[in-house]
C-alpha cells in the first residue's frame, strides 16, 4: 500500500460533508412561512434612525409614524386632503379655522383626542428647542384655544393657503398629552408590538382605530432591506409582501410577472445646486448655459433606466391645483444658446469646476456622470466629487463646491412645496450656496398667504419666470417612483406627486386577497 | 509570572487607550454632522433652529476636550452610553449583536474544515491527481470570486430561482430555530467557501509535505492500516499550519463580515458599526471599534500568557 491509495475514508468525509451541506439547504422553504397570512410584510429601504412623531427622519420613518399617529388632517388614495382625527373643520374668517374633533377618535392607552391634546401637539412643535420638522411652517400659528374638549379654534397670524396641508403632514400628529420622552401615544390605525434596532419593527391593529373597518389587516412586519437588489429579491422569493423604492432596473420584470404588480407615480425630481458666492456660476447667464447644455432624456435613460420624465423648468408637483406650464420660460437642449451664453458671461473657453453628488446613492453618481459629459461639451471641465452622503450633506452645508446634484421632493402637491428649496430665509444644504433672491422670496411670501386661487395661480406664474431668469436650481428630471408587491395584496396605492412620501396612508386600506 | 502578567495587561490597556483615542480623534475630523444628517434623511432638510436644537440634545455643543474626558471616563468604567441617534443603550446592542457575527464565523468555519479538510488531505495525497485537479481548478475559481458576488449569486440561484431558501433576514433562534437556521446557511455558506479555499489550500500544501517523510514509509512497510496512517502519521502532523492559519483567520473574520452581513441583512456587529458611520453616531462608532480591538487584544494577551506557560524563556524576553 502506498500513501496515495489511503483515500477511501477521506472521499467518505467529503462525500459527507457535502451531503450534509446539501440536505440542511434544501429544507422547504415553505416551513418560513409561519407568520399567519393577516399581518402584512413590508420591505422598507431603511431602518426609521427614530420614530420621533415631530421629527423628520426620511420616508421609511414617516411610514411608520404615518401607522402610529395620525393628525387633523390626512389624505385619501387619490391625495385628496380629507379629515382624519378631526371629523370636520370650518374657516371662520381667513386667519380662523375651527376643528370638531371625532367623538370616537381615541388614543392607543384607551383616552379621547380631546382639543387638550391638540393644543399640546401643536405647542411641542413650536416651543423653543423643539427639533420638529414644521417648527418653522406653524410659528404661523398665534394661538390655540380648546373650545370645549371635542372643538379646537387654531388662529393663524396671517392667511395661510397651506395650512392644511401642514396640518395632513406626517410630521404633525396629534399626540395624547400624556406622552414622556420615553413614551408617546398616538391614534394611529396600528400600536406598535416589538423592534429591533436595524431590523425589523412589527406594528398591530389598533382595534379602536375611528375608522371600524380599518386598517384591514392584523399587523405590519416592517423589515429593513438596505440593499435594494435584496430588497428586490426578498420579494421574489416571499419573504416579504410589499416594498419601497422598487430599482428601476427591475420595473421591466415585475410589469412581465404575473405574481408580482408595482404602483408607480413621477414624484420627487432631481436639479443641479450652484456655489453663487464667486466663480463662473455667480454669474446668472452661466447658470442659464448649464440649463440649456445638458440632454434630460439621458439623465433619465442612464440614471433611472428611462423611468422618469425630463423636467425643463419650474418644477411644478403633479397634482398641483395650478397648470403653470411656460414652454418660453424653459431650458430645453440647446448647445449652442448654451455656448452663447458662456461667451456672453466672458467664458467663451470654458473653465474648471468641481461637481459634487455621492457615492452613496447610485442615482446621484450616474447623474453626475451625464451631467459631467454635457459640461464637457460647452467646454466646462467638471471634476467629480463622490464622498459618502454624511460628507456630502456638509459639503452642501458648507458650500464646498461649484456644482452639485441632488435630488428631492415637497411634501405635498402644491407650488408652495418648493419653499424649503427656494426659500433664502432657510438656508441648507438643499439650496444653492449663498443664493438669495428677494424677488423670488417675496412671490413665494405672496403665494403661501394668499388663499384666493386666481391671484395664487397669478403668483405662481410669475414665480415660473423668476426661477428660469435668476436660476436657483436647473432641474434635470422627474423620475418615477414605485412600490412593488405580490398579486394578493390589495387596495394599496401610491399617493400621486410630492404626495408619494404619504403614502403610508393608503397601508390602512390594504389587505390580502 | 504575576509581574510577566501585569507588564501584559497594562501593556493591553494602553494600546486601547491609543486606539480609543484614534478614534475619538479621526471622528472629529471626518466630516459630517450626526444632526444635520439624522434630520435629511432620505433627502429633505429641517430649519437651521431645529439642527441646533438636536446638536445640543446629542451633546455635540460641548467642547471637544469635554466630551474626549467623558469618552475616557464612561469607557473606564466599561459605560459605552447611549446612541445619539435613538438613545439607546449600545453596550446591549452589542450584546445582542456580537453573538450573532460569531454565529456566522463559527457555523462558516465548520463548515470550511468539514469540506475543506477532507478535500484538501484527499487532494494531497493524490497530488496530480484526477481529484486534485479538478478540487484544486475549483479552489482557485472561488478564490478570485469576490464573497459580494457570491453571495449574490447565491440569493439569486437559492432565493430567487429555486426558492429553497430565504433571500436575507433574521429571526432569532428562540422564536423559530427552523427559520433560523435557515437564514444561517447562505451567509454561513458565503463565509465558509472562502475560508474553506486558504483552508483547502493550506491542506493540501501540509499534506503533500508530511507524505513524504521517512516515518510514513516506515509506517506504510510495517502494514499499518491505511486509515491509521493517513490520520496519525500525515494528517496528525499537518494540523499545526492550518490552525495557525484558521485562528489568523478568525481575527480577520471578525472585522471583515461587513459585506457579507450587508448582502443578507444579518443584523451583526459589522452591520451596526457601518450604520452608525452612515449616521456619524460617534458613541457607537467607538464603542464598536473599542469591542472589536479589546477581543482581538485579549486573544493575545491569552496566547502570550499560554505562550509563557509553554516556553518560560517567552517570560523573560
Amino acid at each position: 500500500m502506498t500513501p496515495s491509495d489511503c483515500l477511501s475514508p477521506t472521499r467518505r468525509g467529503v462525500l459527507i460533508s457535502l451531503g450534509a451541506g446539501i440536505v440542511a439547504m434544501t429544507l422547504p422553504h415553505g416551513t418560513l412561512a409561519q407568520t399567519p397570512p393577516s399581518v402584512l410584510k413590508f420591505g422598507l429601504s431603511t431602518f426609521p434612525p427614530t420614530i420621533k412623531p415631530f421629527d423628520n427622519t426620511g420616508g421609511a420613518a414617516n411610514t411608520v409614524k404615518l401607522m402610529l399617529y395620525r393628525g387633523l388632517m390626512g389624505y385619501d388614495a387619490s391625495g385628496k386632503l380629507v379629515t382624519e382625527l378631526a371629523e370636520s373643520f370650518s374657516w371662520t374668517d381667513p386667519t380662523t379655522v375651527v376643528f370638531k374633533l371625532r367623538p370616537n377618535a381615541v388614543f392607543h392607552d384607551g383616552s379621547p383626542v380631546t382639543s387638550a391634546d391638540v393644543a399640546f401637539s401643536l405647542n411641542e412643535i413650536t416651543k423653543n428647542g423643539s427639533t420638529a420638522f414644521l417648527k418653522s411652517d406653524l410659528k404661523i400659528i398665534s394661538s390655540v384655544e380648546a373650545v370645549d374638549d371635542k372643538t379646537v379654534k387654531i388662529t393663524l397670524k396671517a392667511p395661510s393657503a397651506i395650512f392644511l396641508d401642514l396640518l395632513a403632514s406626517y410630521c404633525c400628529p396629534v399626540i395624547s398629552k400624556k406622552s414622556t420622552d420615553g413614551e408617546t401615544i398616538g391614534a394611529g390605525p396600528f400600536t406598535l408590538k416589538g423592534s429591533e434596532k436595524n431590523v425589523y419593527i412589527e406594528v398591530a391593529r389598533f382595534k379602536d382605530f375611528y375608522m371600524a373597518d380599518q386598517p384591514r389587516v392584523e399587523g405590519i412586519r416592517f423589515v429593513a432591506y438596505a440593499d435594494e437588489n435584496l430588497r428586490y429579491a426578498a420579494l421574489e422569493a416571499g419573504d416579504v409582501d410589499l416594498i419601497e423604492y422598487l430599482p428601476w432596473t427591475q420595473f421591466d420584470t415585475v410589469e412581465a410577472s404575473k405574481t408580482l404588480k408595482m404602483k408607480a407615480t413621477l414624484g420627487p425630481f432631481m436639479f443641479l445646486l450652484f456655489n453663487v458666492t464667486s466663480g463662473p456660476f455667480a454669474n446668472p447667464k452661466v447658470r442659464q448655459a448649464v440649463g440649456y447644455a445638458i440632454e434630460r432624456q439621458d439623465v433619465v435613460d442612464a440614471a433611472f433606466a428611462g423611468r422618469g420624465e425630463p423636467l425643463f423648468g419650474f418644477p411644478n408637483p403633479r397634482g398641483s391645483k395650478f397648470d403653470l406650464a411656460d414652454p418660453a420660460h424653459e431650458w430645453k437642449y440647446d448647445v449652442e444658446k448654451a455656448k452663447a451664453l458662456l461667451a456672453e458671461a466672458g467664458y467663451a473657453n470654458g473653465f474648471e469646476c468641481r461637481l459634487l453628488a455621492t457615492a452613496t446613492y447610485g442615482m446621484h453618481q450616474d447623474t453626475a456622470s451625464v451631467v459631467q459629459a454635457y459640461l464637457g461639451a460647452i467646454g466646462i471641465n467638471a471634476t467629480l466629487d463622490l464622498p459618502d452622503w454624511g460628507t456630502r450633506v456638509t459639503a452642501g452645508k458648507e458650500g464646498k463646491y461649484d456644482i452639485a446634484v441632488h435630488g428631492t421632493s415637497g411634501n405635498y402637491n402644491d407650488p408652495d412645496a418648493l419653499w424649503s428649496l427656494l426659500y433664502s430665509g432657510n438656508p441648507s444644504y438643499l439650496q444653492s450656496f449663498g443664493f438669495k433672491s428677494a424677488r423670488i422670496d417675496g412671490l413665494l411670501e405672496q403665494g403661501r398667504n394668499e388663499v384666493d386661487p386666481d391671484k395664487r395661480k397669478a403668483i405662481y406664474q410669475q414665480l415660473v419666470v423668476a426661477y428660469y431668469e435668476e436660476v436657483p436650481q436647473v432641474p434635470l428630471n422627474w423620475r418615477i417612483q414605485a412600490y412593488a408587491m405580490k398579486q394578493s395584496v390589495e387596495g394599496f396605492e401610491q399617493l400621486p406627486g410630492f404626495l408619494s412620501g404619504s403614502s403610508g396612508y393608503a397601508l390602512d386600506e390594504t389587505k390580502f386577497a | 509570572m504575576l509581574a510577566f502578567i501585569s507588564r501584559r495587561m497594562a501593556a493591553a490597556v494602553a494600546m486601547l487607550l491609543v486606539i480609543g483615542t484614534i478614534i475619538f480623534s479621526l471622528l472629529i475630523i471626518v466630516p459630517g454632522d450626526p444632526a444635520e444628517l439624522l434630520l435629511s434623511t432620505g433627502g429633505g432638510s429641517a430649519s437651521a433652529e431645529a439642527i441646533a436644537n438636536l446638536r445640543v440634545n446629542m451633546g455635540l455643543d460641548k467642547p471637544v476636550l469635554t466630551q474626549y474626558v467623558t469618552f475616557l471616563y464612561n469607557t473606564a468604567r466599561l459605560d459605552f452610553g447611549t446612541s445619539i441617534v435613538d438613545n439607546g443603550s449600545i453596550s446591549s446592542v452589542i450584546a445582542l449583536r456580537l453573538p450573532r457575527t460569531l454565529e456566522i464565523i463559527i457555523a462558516g468555519t465548520i463548515f470550511a474544515l468539514l469540506l475543506a479538510i477532507p478535500a484538501g488531505t484527499a487532494a494531497g495525497l493524490r497530488a496530480g491527481g484526477k481529484f486534485d485537479i479538478a478540487a484544486s481548478a475549483i479552489n482557485a475559481l472561488l478564490t478570485s470570486i469576490p464573497g459580494f458576488v457570491l453571495g449574490t449569486l447565491f440569493i439569486f440561484f437559492f432565493a430567487q430561482v429555486l426558492g429553497w431558501l430565504p433571500a436575507g433576514g433574521y429571526v432569532a433562534f428562540a422564536a423559530n430555530p427552523m427559520q433560523h437556521l435557515q437564514m444561517l446557511v447562505l451567509p454561513a455558506l458565503t463565509v465558509g467557501l472562502h475560508l474553506a479555499t486558504i483552508v483547502f489550500r493550506m491542506t493540501r500544501a501540509s499534506v503533500l509535505e508530511m507524505r513524504g517523510h521517512d516515518w510514513v514509509r516506515t509506517a506504510v512497510a510495517k502494514g499499518l492500516r491505511r486509515k491509521r496512517v493517513v490520520r496519525r502519521h500525515i494528517l496528525y502532523n499537518a494540523l499545526g499550519p492550518i490552525i495557525t492559519v484558521v485562528g489568523l483567520q478568525l481575527g480577520i473574520l471578525l472585522g471583515s463580515t461587513v459585506l457579507v452581513e450587508f448582502i443578507y441583512n444579518w443584523p451583526g456587529l459589522s452591520g451596526l458599526l457601518v450604520s452608525a458611520v452612515e449616521q456619524r453616531d460617534y458613541p457607537t462608532v467607538r464603542a464598536v471599534i473599542l469591542t472589536v480591538a479589546a477581543i482581538f487584544i485579549g486573544i493575545n494577551l491569552v496566547i502570550d500568557i499560554l505562550s509563557s506557560l509553554l516556553d518560560p524563556r517567552i517570560r523573560l524576553q
